[in-house]
């Protein structure tokens, strides 16, 4: 019997299957997920509502359940829409964060860029100059501007990608070393230029449904917190009516 | 027909008692709430969610206010002293108060250490401004997570918490009757994973987020409506934590 395990990026979606204990990965475009005909076990991301599946799970709780042999260390994933990371010590939890306002300066940015100047990412030129990228826009902005003043396209988006690898690095508080998951693992232009900054480890882009199988085999589903106590009353502000508050324990 | 007593933040408990003296049967309007009004254009685009609930609401409801207790002091903040200022120039009736003395300060804070859910704490606390309820009685419970901060405009980030979650930081301030009161305000369980919350261009955002590093919590700061990836990452943090 077959399992299958989701994570629905904004662009990708990466598959786990597991059969007789043997896994399998595969990636499609998350736009043809609804011709995907299975049904999950669990399923994370951004991009479910077509999508059949018994469980969802939390991005984050997937990521760490996914690198957790790491003991020691930051695991940030970075993928076409956000950037997340959770700080492991001793095996336990000790930090994390997720960037969840703004999308323009991770992958799908760069995916467009290379489209829109119809370069190879491997034909970059690398380079450790950096655009402030903090807002994406204004790193578009300053790609134009370069290239309008004669600077090769190919290195104006390598200098946009080295400034994404620096907010990475600061965004992550600026540890020793970086375990590295999601696509841009595969951006060997990225990757060097986080190098400029800290050590890095590629642990590729099936860790977030390696967490999913984890929770999954190991029984570790827990979902939302569960409510036990049933309050009526003052469920608005702006009337005070004198109602009384009841507190009612529920099974 | 006016039969509403609008206010914002913690008004002087002098001036609500006097407004309870001089009107009976009216309404008391939480302006700082999102109740859905229609916008008005008189902040800039980017501020303060809360402050832009204040015009929403006074205007919204403008024919049935009677005044606006406004408290202006550090007990509210700078925005809330200009939009007293204009809201008068406007022509409301605006009365305002500064609640920076500690001679009503409580003790103790049984709601925010309750285990009822995190929402009702923070609609009890609030409501609590006006009608000055006992909830003496309700029951300690050992925290498993923390919540420091202001209400939020999106209550339903509050959702995400367990029962047993205690309350810090201003909305601990209010139910104790000190809204300036900085040392309180500061105060936190040191031993509890905490997510230190400021409304989006609120200066209280300095505080929370020096608080988070202090502290190793989770700096939140929303403006207007929670996405789904914040209420994740909330989520994440008192799972992991």
């Amino acid at each position: 019997m077959e399992k299958y395990f989701l994570d629905a990026g904004t662009t990708w979606s990466k598959i786990l299957t597991v059969k007789d204990g043997k896994k399998a990965y595969s990636i499609i475009r998350t736009k043809d997920l609804s011709n995907y005909d299975v049904e999950f076990e669990i399923s994370t991301g951004h991009t479910l509502s077509k999508v059949k599946t018994k469980k969802t799970e939390n991005e984050v709780i997937a990521l760490s359940f996914g690198a957790k042999e790491i003991k020691n260390g930051v695991i940030l994933d970075l993928g076409s829409r956000d950037a997340k990371w959770v700080k492991f010590e001793n095996g336990k939890f000790k930090d994390m964060d997720w960037n969840t306002n703004c999308a323009s300066s991770t992958g799908a940015t760069v995916e467009m860029l290379l489209k829109f100047y119809e370069i190879n990412s491997d034909d970059l030129i690398p380079t450790n100059e950096k655009y402030n990228v903090t807002c994406g826009i204004f790193g578009l902005e300053k790609i134009m501007d370069d290239i309008s003043n004669g600077i090769d396209s190919k290195i104006a988006i390598s200098k946009f990608i080295t400034g994404i690898a620096n907010n990475a690095y600061n965004f992550t508080k600026k540890p020793d070393k970086i375990y590295l998951s999601g696509g841009f693992c595969e951006n060997s232009r990225f990757t060097d230029a986080l190098k400029f900054y800290t050590k890095v480890e590629l642990l590729g882009r099936f860790v977030l449904v390696d967490g999913l199988y984890n929770i999954y085999s190991e029984n570790l589903f827990k979902g939302r917190f569960d409510k036990k106590i049933k309050v009526t009353g003052p469920d608005y502000l702006h009337d005070p009516s004198g109602e009384e508050l009841i507190i009612e324990e529920i099974d | 027909m006016k039969d509403i007593i609008a206010f914002w933040g913690y008004p002087h408990p002098d001036i609500i008692k006097r407004a309870k003296e001089e009107y009976k049967n009216v309404q008391f309007l939480d302006l700082d709430v999102d109740f859905g009004a229609n916008k008005v254009s008189i902040l800039p685009e980017n501020y303060c969610t809360i402050i832009k609930n204040i015009y929403n609401n006074a205007y919204f409801y403008k024919d049935r206010i009677i005044k606006i207790l406004a408290p202006i002091g550090k007990d509210k903040c700078d925005s809330a002293l200009f939009a007293a200022e204009i809201l008068k120039d406007e022509g409301f009736i605006v009365e305002t108060s500064i609640f920076e003395e500690k001679n009503f300060k409580k003790e103790i804070a049984p709601i925010s250490t309750s285990s009822i859910p995190l929402k009702t704490k923070v609609e009890l606390i609030t409501k609590n401004i006006i009608e000055q309820k006992n909830y003496d009685n309700l029951d300690y419970v050992k925290p498993k997570a923390g919540f420091w901060g202001v209400p939020p405009n999106d209550l339903s980030i509050l959702e995400i918490f367990p029962n047993e979650t205690h309350i810090f930081g201003w909305m601990r301030c209010v139910e104790q009757m000190a809204p300036y009161d900085i040392e309180l305000e500061k105060f936190v369980d040191k031993n509890i994973k905490t997510v230190f919350f400021a409304q989006t261009f609120c200066a209280k955002n300095q505080l929370a987020k020096y608080l988070s590093q202090k502290y190793g919590g989770l700096y939140v700061d929303i403006d207007g409506i929670s996405n789904s990836s914040t209420k994740a990452k909330i989520e994440a943090y008192l799972r992991l934590g």
